[in-house]
């Protein structure tokens, strides 16, 4: 049951969360858009996150097989759907993938001195993971060496995944230079709850006719799985001591206040008026690493070897008169196949994403600029700046680009947004992916006096069956914004 | 602050739920899961020189060995064999009939399976000969309980004569196929 449910729950949390986040990027309304470009236009004087609402997201997406190509009640032998939708289909370069996202606060405010300047800091906690589909060792698993499979080399490299659980503390710095241009960046200290990767593996396995017997096997593998902060879990998990909740959560704690490894990273980005209805922006966000020095456990397996059986040439081996020349084999085999662990710490990346979009507003709506109670004379003046005319509609397009193992995953986004007054703006947004080119998304943000809801949905043509979906996200938040007089 | 939470997430999971939908997933469908991978491994290689077979003399064994085989008994892997075929294969540029015999034997040391190859002389040609384990065949068991083979190779003709082959030798080759239930 247990090896059942973890399949399927890894099946199910696994599909594919991607970490793009194109209806928040530029959706200045909302203070969270500042976490996905740290130079945003700012128009508010402060901002309060309502503690853990303030920012949650989750995204889900595959670009191969769908819970619903699996498990749809549809009659079709389950081994043949696997075989025919997943196996046949898919290659090493799909990956399912989970990015979930969970803010505990934030704090923003404008300096006194500096009104041209933005603060913000705050504490968040996210949740990444990826594998992609180890297509070789699924088919050696599914298939065997044997059969058509003669001669096939499996490429032992195809085992590609990473994932990890980090809590991040961020301060940040956004400042407008000019009418034009606003630029800004975040500095993040990452506080690691678990990470594990195994990522630069390589090697084959090949089962061929011999050229003495009659099959031969030859292996060659340099492979590896990094762990930090995953063995201190799983030590207290196995010593069931009737303790263990409690010591979960006492280590839990312990990390996501910087007590494990710890990392460094920046953000930075900026927007830039090309003319008074045209923006353009940027940002690369992550571009840190964590050190993995404490709880870290390695696990190895290099080396290669070429067996045939058991062989006995004579007359060489006429004296050899041990029996025992089966596990003589086997011994020979480990031996060339060193498998063993070490704690040696290592260096992991944060997955590297860059945004980039081009905006033109267009619709002037007259009186009410969004920022006219901005009162800190940054975004409500005159000059060329857009932000100085109220526009009811924006249409653009955007960039989206995350690193990733097996290299650069990209997506492209067309958008449309539509304000109605201060209460409401609306974004509506079509992503082309590799998980999807049918991707429409919809985000709302709503603006009640001093307060602010958001939510963002992505792929909404896929809610009318979600387990067919190949790319799932939701993002909604609470916050307190202050202008002016608020 | 918990209930709050819990309120957010339950108003925005309704409003999802009620406008999203899911055809009927069947996840029990995981246990009709059949994995029978087909396993091919090179079993045992026998190669002799025609000198050390004459030194064994007219009608002598050049080669008696017993050897350990648990390939298919440990327990893993003898409760998942499905099917398989043996395949041997022999040459004998040597200018003697020659018999190699295999026996399949249990953990007591008893028989649970012959086979006895007879490979003419001078015959450069690959003789091949499959035997299949499972239904219709032989049973599979006797692998499954097989912990060592005995092989004997003997020289059924005289203790002098050479061929007039350059490297004459006698090779005895052999491989299975298996099908293995995985899950």
């Amino acid at each position: 049951m247990a090896p059942k449910f973890i399949l399927i729950a890894l099946f199910v949390c696994a599909t594919g969360f991607a970490q793009n986040k194109e209806i928040l990027y530029d959706f200045y309304e909302i203070p969270q858009s500042l976490m996905v470009n740290p130079g945003v236009k700012t128009s508010q004087k402060w901002h309060v996150g309502i503690p853990v609402l303030s920012g949650l997201s989750v995204q889900g997406a595959t670009s191969g097989v769908t819970v619903n190509d699996l498990f749809a009640n549809d009659g079709v032998d389950f081994t043949t759907k696997v075989q025919e939708r997943l196996l046949s289909v898919m290659t090493n370069k799909d990956d399912f993938s989970t990015t979930s996202q969970i803010e505990a606060f934030t704090v923003g405010f404008r300096g006194k001195n500096r009104p041209d300047d933005y603060y913000s800091f705050g504490m968040y906690g996210e949740m990444d993971i990826i594998s992609y589909l180890p297509k070789d060792l699924a088919t050696l698993a599914f298939e065997g060496n044997g059969g058509a499979n003669l001669g096939r080399s499996f490429d032992l490299g195809d085992l590609v995944l990473r994932g990890e659980m980090v809590n991040v503390l961020h301060f940040g710095i956004n400042r407008k230079v000019d009418q034009s241009l606003t630029i800004g960046g975040r500095a993040k200290i990452y506080s690691s709850i678990f990470q594990f990767q195994s990522i630069n593996n390589s090697g084959s396995f090949v089962t061929r006719e011999g050229q003495d017997n009659v099959y031969e096997s030859s292996i060659n593998a340099d492979m590896q799985l990094q762990t930090a902060g995953v063995k201190g879990f799983y030590d207290i998990i196995e010593e069931d001591t009737g303790t263990t909740k409690k010591d979960v959560k006492s280590l839990f704690t312990k990390r996501v206040l910087l007590g494990g490894n710890l990392g460094f990273g920046i953000d930075f980005g900026f927007s830039y008026n090309l003319n008074p209805q045209t923006t353009i922006t940027g940002s690369v966000l992550d571009l840190g690493f964590i050190s993995n020095s404490k709880d870290v456990w390695n696990y190895t397996f290099a080396g290669s070897t070429t067996t045939d059986g058991i062989s006995v040439v004579l007359p060489e081996d006429i004296d050899d008169v041990d029996n025992d020349l089966w596990q003589e084999l086997i011994d020979e085999i480990d031996a060339a196949l060193p498998h063993g662990e070490n704690q040696s710490g290592y260096i992991s990346w944060r997955p590297v994403k860059v945004y980039g979009s081009v905006r033109y507003d267009f619709g002037q709506g007259g009186n009410g600029s969004i920022f006219d109670n901005c009162g800190c004379a940054v975004n409500g003046g005159g000059g060329i700046s857009s932000t100085s005319d109220y526009y009811r509609n924006s249409v653009g397009g955007q960039l989206f680009m995350i690193k990733r193992p097996r290299g650069v995953q990209a997506a492209l986004t067309g958008f449309y947004q539509r304000r109605f007054g201060k209460v409401l703006s609306l974004k509506g947004t079509y992503t082309v992916d590799k998980y999807t080119f049918t991707n429409i998304g919809l985000g709302a943000n709503f603006q009640m006096g001093p307060v602010n809801f958001y939510v963002l949905a992505d792929n909404l043509l896929s809610y009318s069956n979600i387990a067919d979906s190949h790319y799932a996200s939701l993002q909604f938040g609470f916050n307190i914004i202050s202008w002016n007089g608020n | 602050m918990k209930k709050l939470l819990y309120c957010v997430l339950c108003i925005t999971g309704l409003l999802f739920c009620s406008i999203s939908c899911m055809e009927e997933q069947d996840f029990d469908q995981i246990d009709d899961l059949n994995i029978t991978p087909t396993l091919a491994s090179g079993i045992f290689y026998l190669e002799s020189d025609e000198q050390t077979i004459n030194s064994a003399g007219a009608l002598g064994s050049f080669y008696f060995q017993e050897v350990t085989f648990k390939a298919f008994n440990e327990q893993y892997v003898a409760e998942r064999l499905i099917e398989g075929t043996i395949t041997y294969e022999m040459e004998n540029t040597t200018s003697k009939t020659l018999r190699i015999i295999v026996e399949f034997l249990n953990e007591g040391g008893g028989v649970l399976d012959v086979e006895r190859f007879d490979i003419e002389a001078n015959s450069p040609s690959v003789v091949e000969r499959s035997v299949f384990y499972g239904v219709g065949g032989k049973n599979i068991d006797i692998l499954s309980n097989t912990s060592s083979l005995r092989v004997t190779a003997d020289n059924l003709g005289d203790g002098s004569s050479v061929s007039s082959d350059g490297d004459p030798k006698v090779i005895f080759r052999s491989g299975a196929e298996f099908l293995f239930q995985l899950k």
